[in-house]
């Protein structure tokens, strides 16, 4: 189904646990090819947030090959992966967002962390900053925001450095309907760009919206599911 | 480098707070103990040439010899030293010198001159040669009854060995200073890698190399070491100030501070760089080492 050496994503056997504790994810198999869309479904403990650990490179697996945009992290040293994690965009579900900075600094951190021209940063991030209607807010503490503000800083700061692969630990959940649909057309947006995107996330209401796969997680396993016709399929492609 | 924005508060850290004074402490006691290590330096050179350019003959009395006998073994000792090469000058200190150089311990009313007193013959030697100091004692045992020769090479070398050992623990003195220091940025910078632990990972997951997050720490460190450092060398360099000012006016030699010479200011002015250097240097290695530790 997917060209496995064009894949963005791709997931083999892959187990995990955390230090001696039993295994959170067992034997999951998926690859996601590039411009995909997918929300990441499943119950509450059902191993999401430690899936996407392992694809913003956060943790490395336990057993098994993950591999990002053709490269095996199992295998790379760490010097390699800062320009890997420079390609993920992460919105983590509680933020953090580094509180001592600017809503301008923290949306700017990925551009200056990848030695980016200041000029260019500003004109970058003021333009982001007015999309997501936070140009009044440009010189705020994160401190003075409100929930929903933060979450539009956090994905400002996910998408600014125009990332292949866009991860989203429940991005919606802290946000009314319409500003999550809002955040969803801009995700859509990015998609349409190239980025493949991961989301994660509970909100039956606003998945059933849009006509994105899932990749359904349930205790520990993975399978595929195409939103609106119910359909199901094997997960490894 | 030193005004560049930084992605972690780390001014705002309690343990790297305390770093400046910590700093300008240790650079205080390091520039006031390089200061004596200098000033022993010097002192030892000056007593060690001093010492080794003379040698000094003793012609003791013999019997109740005349005047005549005993200036003719004198003259014959001063013949037998301008012999001998590498030997500049000899000259006989009259007795009255002698007798001068007596009387603050025997008094002003012994009868000094009614002493057998030795006539002493004070022998320069030629700067920079070598002499045959053995052979000349031995030429002047044979030749001249009571005659021998003191080149000082006794006491001198208990002296030197003396200053050297004064030296050595200054030297272990800084040596010390600079462990210390670095003990303290180690743990510093440690807490503050506990404390941002968060902001560190989300650089690091965002694509930050170790190399950004440890450049954040060290120029910290090291605008916090030049600070502490400099207070630290103002204070030392004003205390040797002091001290030179309340010896002068006590006339005494207790911290000859005279004895500097032009080349130990930059030495001393670069104790605080140095410093802030070592403290740069270990905060790096020490982010290095914790972050290499990191997935």
């Amino acid at each position: 189904m997917t060209n496995v050496e064009n894949s963005v994503v791709r997931f083999e056997n892959v187990g995990m646990r955390y230090g001696a504790g039993p295994e959170v994810l067992r034997d999951v198999t998926f690859t996601l090819p590039p411009a995909s869309f997918h929300f990441l479904t499943g119950p509450s403990g059902a191993g999401k947030s430690s899936l996407l650990r392992l694809m913003y490179l956060a943790n490395r697996p336990s057993r098994g090959v993950v591999s990002i945009f053709g490269k095996d992290v199992t295998q790379i040293s760490r010097r390699a992966l800062p320009a890997l994690r420079r390609n993920i965009g992460v919105v983590f579900q509680d933020f953090r967002l580094l509180e001592h900075q600017s809503v301008f600094d923290n949306v700017a951190l990925p551009l200056r962390v990848a030695g980016g021209n200041e000029e260019q940063i500003r004109k970058h991030v003021s333009e982001l900053l007015r999309w997501v209607g936070l140009e009044k807010s440009i010189e705020n503490l994160p401190s003075t925001l409100s929930g929903g503000e933060k979450q539009r800083v956090a994905i400002a700061r996910a998408v600014i450095g125009r990332p292949r692969l866009l991860l989203a630990d429940e991005p919606t959940g802290n946000v009314d309907d319409a500003i999550a649909m809002r955040l969803l057309y801009l995700f859509e947006e990015l998609n349409r760009m190239g980025t493949s995107v991961v989301i994660a996330t509970h909100n039956e209401t606003l998945i059933s919206r849009f006509e994105h796969r899932q990749l359904h997680l349930d205790q520990g396993g993975i399978e595929y599911r195409q939103n609106g016709a119910g359909s199901r399929d094997a997960a490894s492609a | 480098m030193l005004l560049q924005r930084s992605d972690l508060p780390l001014s705002d850290d309690p343990a790297v707070r305390i770093l400046p004074w910590i700093v300008g402490l240790m650079v205080y006691l390091a520039t006031l103990t390089l200061a004596v290590a200098l000033l022993v330096s010097t002192l030892t050179a000056n007593w060690s040439a001093g010492l080794t350019g003379t040698v000094t003959i003793h012609i003791a009395v013999i019997n109740d010899e005349s005047e005549a006998v005993m200036n003719r073994r004198v003259e014959e000792a001063i013949r037998l030293s301008l012999k001998t090469p590498g030997i500049d000058a000899a000259r006989a200190i009259p007795s009255d010198e002698v007798a001068a150089l007596l009387a603050p311990w025997l008094g002003d009313e012994a009868p000094i001159a009614d002493l057998p007193l030795p006539r002493i013959v004070d022998v320069t030697l030629t700067p920079d040669s070598t002499v045959d100091v053995a052979g000349l004692s031995a030429r002047l045992k044979a030749e001249i009854p009571g005659a021998g020769l003191d080149d000082h090479q006794l006491w001198r070398d208990k002296l030197v060995d003396f200053l050297l050992a004064i030296q050595v623990v200054a030297v272990l003195m800084v040596v010390l200073i600079g462990a210390t220091t670095v003990t303290v940025v180690i743990f510093a910078t440690r807490s503050g890698l506990a404390v941002h632990n968060e902001v560190i990972d989300v650089l690091h997951l965002i694509g930050a190399r170790d190399e950004y997050v440890a450049h954040q720490f060290q120029a910290n460190a090291l605008k916090l070491g030049l600070k502490g450092g400099f207070a630290g060398s103002i204070g030392g360099l004003l205390t040797l100030i002091v001290i030179r000012y309340t010896a002068s006016e006590l006339d005494i030699e207790l911290f000859p501070t005279h004895l500097f010479q032009i080349w130990h200011w930059p030495v001393l002015a670069s104790v605080p760089i140095i410093a802030a250097s070592i403290v740069r240097f270990s905060a790096r290695h020490t982010v290095l080492r914790a972050l290499r530790r990191m997935p």
